[in-house]
């Protein structure tokens, strides 16, 4: 728009320029015309023309009036030849070429001079003969003097006439020169419009302009960034007052000086220089238009400080300009420099808290199993009444304290994201009817009832990992249980759309509105009344949480004070194919020869009592103190097994597995069985990977230990229904307390006892009354662990729904047996639970 | 007879236009000065020494060449320093000529056109001319009206 303008002024300009040239042409030519006509009339080349020709007139009658007879001869002559004189002169000088261009004129002038001819021979005859013809010639000069008259008087006319002419022609050029006179009037008049109207705009343009720089001088001095200007040889045009402050210098001082040296700091000047010199050049532009750039400058006082700075160039009728603003980062680089310390020493604090954790639960856990495999060794001696007890209390508090343990050791795990699903088809019916079962005493206990459902078509295969799965479900349905008094716990199961819904329900005492915010945070208990009579870490939720995360689901809780509580558990699964149920139980114990064994362990109390459990079986023990000493001893004798712990000191048990594995020693080939704390699913994957055949958990179990020992493979612990839950067991323990779990245990032993009365009591029974009453003592027994016998019961219940009468009979007619051995084991089961480490109950129904 | 012959011959010279030499002594101009009269005939004249002036005129065709007495050697004879000339022809008409007037390369008393004596037909006998080609200031109405022709009188007033 401003190019337009500028040329719309261009062009006006020209047009004036050249309407004033061309007015200036037309004046100086009229002027020379007029010049030309004023020359011409004040001009002599007229000479007196008129007056001559009227002097021939004058000059004829002088001649003819001397015309007479006794006139004097020579004055004739003399007159004569003025007269002559004078026609020769009109005839032949230049100022009458005008005149005798006219035809009239002309042939007037002709008969004069044929007149003067004729008249010649007259006037130059002697006096005799002229005096003889002075009537001839009297009469000559009368029959000219029309002509002379006429002569004269044409010349009158024409002069008159070319006056006229003349002075129309002056008036004409008059005219055109007062027309162009005016026309330049005109001209200078819209000359000066113009020029009035331009210096109007120009005054406008100025007063905005100047508006603008007010504008823009205000945007600098107050902008809390420094803005400085350079020209395009970098010297400061501008320096803000927010420039001054950060830079510590005047501007008066610095502008017109190079902005290198004042602002650049020295070990950064050539540089600066060469980019100065590369863009005057043309060249590469490498901070300008690059937005926000952090380099270094210098103060007044020459010291260093960060700067964060953007570039800009434009171009100005002066030339390129260089436009910078700046801001002082020393206080924001300060800052991150502190947060990143205190990030990096709070990852630190985490991290240490993480490892402090992980090992301190590994070394308590270490003696603690050391603690509980002695205990159970010396349930095995002749004990007395009193001791039985004490050891039982004794292995409650372990067992509790462990359960604890393992609690802040998942978490720390999970937190350093060791944890990862172990996805597997697993029936998820089982899974809850089996929780279902170890709560049922306990609910009942609490005069509450618990019952669990399908929601729509029930899906009992399905992928998911079932150890998460039971533990975030042992944990909600325990909760509910254990809160809810004379009320209702169930537990809805939906699957749809590849997910898997878990509700449970229950119609217990609600979770207050504050706590509902951060249950499932770490360490957060109800209120210390509950907590009395309840217990709990307050880890329980928390790692539920984060088993769930694991799993890829969703836990949410909706909760009404005195009303109930309701927890939602979302997870993925998709629908597996049903898997035959692994007949576990069904394992016995294989008359085992004896092996040679060799125990690679460090820590001395559990070489001691996975020695003493094998030496009680018979087996040949050898001990070695760490890797290193298993690796040489396995290189040197032969051995059936080795179990082998995993973190040792001198050499690990992978590396030493994998040594004696490439050895070719006796041993290469043996069994290598892991034995660890920490058995997670990947961990097994990988001991499998160095070179070993199984993997036992600590603590160890007399019945794993022979498992491994009989079998090529061992099981996983999940889902043998032979031995007692671990978790439920220690859960019911947990939640009714060491105290109560005899009473409980006396008054489930007491409906055993009458049903089994009942039941062979010979009378005729109902199918019915069989199924109902099996499910009722079926219910009860996965509390105490007592899976073995429910298994039996659960065989009874649907056989007799099914009517098949031999299955029930023979059924029935094991029952007693199991019972009497389990009656048994379910007094140790008391003191050292879980029940089912020695699996005396499991081998009859197994046979 | 002899005067018969003579007759012959002067008619003879009218009849062509020659003056014949017989009348050189004829007196040309005459000059007042101080009431002091001064004649010149012809031959007296072309004594005081004759200037050519080559130029063209309003009154002829072409270029001319006129001999004659520079009027500034003229005035210089006669000795006046002061006052104005009247000239005045055959016909008495009379122009004022001012001393000013008589300057070197100034006008001059033209006794012959084109190499031959200029008769009263011709405008001779004598014929103030100026070197109109020669000074742009001699072509004005002024000067043309002081190129007297047949002069022969010349008055010195103050």
């Amino acid at each position: 728009m401003a190019s337009t303008h500028v040329k719309r002024a261009k062009s006006g300009q020209t047009f004036l320029v050249l309407a004033g040239l061309v007015v200036v042409m037309a004046i100086a030519f009229l002027t020379w015309n007029v010049r030309n006509e004023i020359e011409e009339l004040s001009s002599a080349s007229s000479d007196n023309v008129q007056w001559s020709l009227s002097q021939s007139e004058v000059e004829f009658q002088e001649f003819s009036g001397r015309i007479r007879v006794g006139a004097d001869l020579a004055g004739i002559r003399r007159r004569f030849d003025i007269f002559y004189s004078r026609i020769n002169t009109v005839s032949k000088a230049q100022v009458f070429e005008e005149l005798r261009e006219d035809d009239e004129f002309r042939t007037t002038l002709q008969n004069i001079q044929n007149w003067l001819d004729t008249t010649v021979p007259y006037i130059d005859a002697s006096d005799v003969e002229l005096t003889n013809q002075i009537p001839r010639l009297a009469a000559l000069v009368q029959d000219i003097r029309p002509d002379v008259r006429t002569l004269s008087n044409s010349g009158l006319k024409i002069f008159a006439q070319n006056a006229d002419r003349q002075r129309a022609d002056v008036a004409t050029t008059l005219t055109e020169l007062a027309l162009a006179l005016a026309a330049l009037i005109s001209a200078l008049g819209l000359a000066v419009l113009y020029l009035f109207r331009l210096n109007k705009k120009l005054r406008r343009q100025e007063r905005s302009q100047r508006q603008t720089a007010t504008r823009m001088n205000t945007v600098i001095n107050t902008s809390l960034d420094g803005v400085i200007i350079s020209d395009d040889r970098g010297h400061i045009v501008e320096f803000s007052p927010a420039a001054e402050e950060i830079f510590g210098q005047r501007a008066s001082d610095v502008i017109g000086h190079e902005l290198g040296a004042i602002i650049v700091p020295d070990h950064m000047r050539a540089g600066h220089d060469a980019g100065m010199e590369r863009m005057r050049n043309g060249g590469e532009k490498r901070v300008v238009g690059k937005g926000r750039v952090q380099l270094e400058a210098k103060r007044a006082d020459g010291s260093i400080f960060p700067v964060e700075l953007a570039v800009q160039s434009a171009v100005t009728e002066d030339g390129g300009i260089f436009i910078a603003f700046l801001r002082d980062i020393t206080q924001q680089k300060a800052d991150e420099a502190e947060l990143v310390d205190a990030r990096d020493k709070a990852i630190a604090g985490e991290q240490s808290r993480s490892e402090f954790l992980a090992t301190m639960s590994h070394e308590i856990r270490t003696p603690l199993n050391g603690l509980l495999g002695n205990l159970s060794l010396l349930r095995d001696t002749n004990l007395n009444g009193k001791q039985d007890t004490y050891i039982r209390n004794m292995e409650t508090s372990g067992r509790l304290l462990l359960s604890h343990v393992s609690d802040v050791l998942d978490i720390t795990r999970y937190d350093s994201g060791k944890v990862s699903a172990n996805l597997e088809p697993m029936n998820v019916s089982d899974l809850l009817q089996d929780i279902i079962d170890s709560q049922i005493s306990m609910a009942s206990n609490q005069e509450t009832t618990l019952d669990w459902g399908w929601d729509g078509p029930a899906q009992h295969w399905i992928t998911s990992d079932s150890d998460r799965l039971q533990h975030v479900l042992l944990n909600l349905i325990g909760n509910a249980v254990k809160f809810t008094k004379r009320g209702r716990v169930s537990v809805t199961v939906t699957w749809h759309n590849d997910e898997i819904t878990f509700e449970i329900e229950d119609t217990g005492a609600g979770i207050p509105d504050d706590l509902l915010d951060r249950i499932f945070d770490d360490f957060v208990t109800g209120n210390s009344a509950y907590d009395r009579e309840v217990g709990g870490t307050g880890l329980g939720l928390s790692i539920a949480k984060r088993f769930v995360k694991v799993l890829d689901g969703e836990i949410m809780v909706a909760s009404e004070l005195g009303l109930g509580s309701t927890f939602r558990v979302v997870v993925p699964a998709k629908a597996a194919p049903s898997a035959t149920k692994q007949e576990n139980l069904i394992e016995r114990r294989a008359v085992i020869a004896p092996l040679r064994i060799l125990v690679v362990e460090d820590n001395e109390i559990n070489r001691f009592v996975v020695r003493e459990m094998l030496q009680a079986d018979g087996h040949e023990v050898e001990e070695a103190h760490d890797g290193q000493q298993g690796v040489d001893i396995a290189a040197v004798e032969k051995f059936d097994l080795i179990l082998m712990d995993i973190s040792m000191p001198v050499l690990d048990g992978r590396s030493a597995t994998r040594q004696i594995r490439q050895g070719n020693g006796p041993s290469s080939k043996a069994r290598i069985v892991a034995l660890t704390a920490n058995a997670m699913p990947s961990e097994r994957e990988d001991f499998i990977a160095q070179g070993m055949n199984d993997v036992l958990t600590k603590p160890l179990r007399k019945s794993d230990l022979q498992m491994v020992l009989g079998h090529k493979e061992h099981e996983p612990l999940r889902g043998a229904t032979a031995l007692v839950d671990h978790a439920h067991t220690l859960e019911t323990l947990e939640v009714v307390g060491a105290e109560n779990y005899p009473k409980l245990l006396a008054r489930y032993s007491a409906e055993v006892e009458h049903f089994i009365a009942w039941l062979q009591s010979g009378t005729r029974l109902d199918r019915n009354d069989i199924a109902a009453e099996a499910h009722k003592i079926s219910g009860n027994a996965a509390i105490f662990g007592a899976t073995g016998f429910r298994e039996v019961l659960v065989t009874i219940e649907q056989s007799a729904k099914s009517g098949e009468d031999a299955k029930v009979m023979s059924a029935i007619a094991t029952l007693p047996d199991i019972w009497k051995r389990r009656g048994v084991s379910e007094t140790l089961c008391m003191r050292l639970s879980p029940c089912g480490f020695d699996g005396s109950f499991i081998e009859p129904f197994g046979v | 007879m002899f005067k018969r012959l003579f007759s012959c011959i002067t008619a003879l010279g009218l009849v062509i236009g020659l003056v014949p030499p017989v009348q050189a002594a004829e007196t040309i101009l005459t000059l007042t000065s101080n009431g002091e009269i001064q004649t010149f005939d012809r031959a007296a004249l072309e004594a005081l020494g004759t200037e050519t002036v080559e130029t063209t005129t309003i009154w002829t065709e072409g270029l001319q060449t006129f001999v004659g007495v520079s009027l500034a050697r003229l005035v210089q004879e006669i000795g006046v320093k002061e006052g104005k000339l009247l000239a005045t022809a055959i016909n008495d008409y009379t122009v004022e000529i001012p001393l000013s007037d008589a300057v070197e390369a100034g006008p001059i008393l033209a006794l012959k056109l084109n190499g031959a004596e200029m008769s009263v037909r011709d405008k001779g006998p004598l014929w103030v001319i100026y070197p109109y080609d020669a000074n742009a200031d001699y072509r004005t109405e002024v000067i043309y009206s002081r190129s007297i022709w047949q002069l022969d009188r010349i008055e010195v007033v103050q």
